[in-house]
């Protein structure tokens, strides 16, 4: 019986994946398109995105910020926070220039969206910035938000 | 079932799973943030307040290499056995992880399985991922655990003995 036939070496297994490990990490530290491993990798380095936490977020709320939802409109309606307007990352355009005026006499505005695999948020404070609109992230979005218990609204108006 | 053992069905299968692999490491290698961006959206490793950002930021860089060495032995035939063996594990991963998202009603249209930068929208067929990984299983099971055996030297054209 040939050499084929004999089980699995583990330290082959072992080489295999110290390799990859090897090479993922040394291209992250050296390719120039790697990310800060213990960093949001949303934010791209060098970028002064701010994130909040949900209980900053909600002393804001209590503040009279104003919370701005990045998600599909569709998902607006199901729930969100309450006095939030939609500004879809999708319809970010036509959205910006109904919202233009209400924004720019804002200081303390505050943009969620889906969560963390979610960067809509991140791309509406992005696309604000560049119109000279000044927002920070709701860090976690949403789910952060309901799961933390606070309250929510639902429907089509803030 | 003697033809699975045949040489040139097992090293079909070898190449085959093994270009799948390099091809899905592809885009990921070169852009691992928005690779990163994918783990993050299954929330299986997190981020989260407890494990932070440093789990998934390891995958989304350590795995799409995993992949590509794994792949590349894999067509080379060299440690196929192992390499095989890493793939199957990656595999059952994938398939819990699809599992999990479909449970959690998350969607898995754009999962980061092959590409990281297309976004389909339409997601109808996005359920397809869940055998396809299961295919893709089967095969790299095969290849760990049934290899050809040297002394073998039966045909394909031989059906008497393929039986």
């Amino acid at each position: 019986m040939g050499d084929q036939t004999k089980g699995l070496r583990i330290w082959r297994l072992a080489t295999i994946v110290s390799v990859a490990f090897l090479a993922g990490l040394g291209w992250n530290a050296w390719s120039g398109r790697g990310m800060t491993l213990r960093a949001n990798a949303l934010i791209k380095p060098g970028e002064k995105l701010k994130e909040i936490p949900a209980a900053e977020a909600k002393d804001l709320l209590a503040k009279g910020a104003l919370f701005l939802d990045a998600r599909p409109l569709d998902f607006y309606k199901m729930g969100h926070i309450p006095g939030a307007l939609p500004l879809p990352l999708e319809d970010f355009t036509t959205a910006f220039a109904h919202l233009e005026p209400t924004l720019r006499q804002r200081f303390d505005i505050v943009v969620y969206c889906a969560g963390y695999g979610c960067d809509a948020s991140h791309e509406v404070v992005r696309m604000l910035r560049e119109r000279g609109v000044a927002a920070v992230i709701l860090a976690e979005g949403w789910p952060a938000w309901t799961d933390a218990g606070y309250p929510t609204a639902t429907g089509p108006n803030p | 079932m003697k033809w699975l053992r045949h040489p040139a069905v097992y090293w079909a299968v070898s190449v085959a799973l093994g270009a799948v692999f390099v091809y899905a490491s592809y885009e990921k290698i070169g852009d691992p943030r928005a690779f990163a961006k994918a783990v993050y959206h299954f929330q299986l490793a997190g981020p989260s307040a407890s494990l932070g950002f440093l789990p998934p930021n390891l995958l989304a860089v350590v795995l799409p290499w995993l992949e590509v060495v794994c792949g590349v032995l894999l067509i080379a035939g060299v440690w196929r056995r192992e390499a095989a063996a890493l793939t199957a594990a990656m595999l059952a991963m994938f398939v819990v992880a699809l599992l999990w998202a479909v449970a959690h009603g998350i969607d898995i249209a754009n999962c980061g399985c092959f590409t990281v930068t297309a976004t389909d929208s339409d997601g109808r067929w996005a359920w397809l991922k869940i055998p396809g990984d299961l295919g893709l299983l089967l095969a790299a099971v095969y290849v760990a655990a049934w290899p050809p055996l040297r002394t073998q030297e039966a045909p394909l054209s031989a059906p008497a003995t393929a039986q």
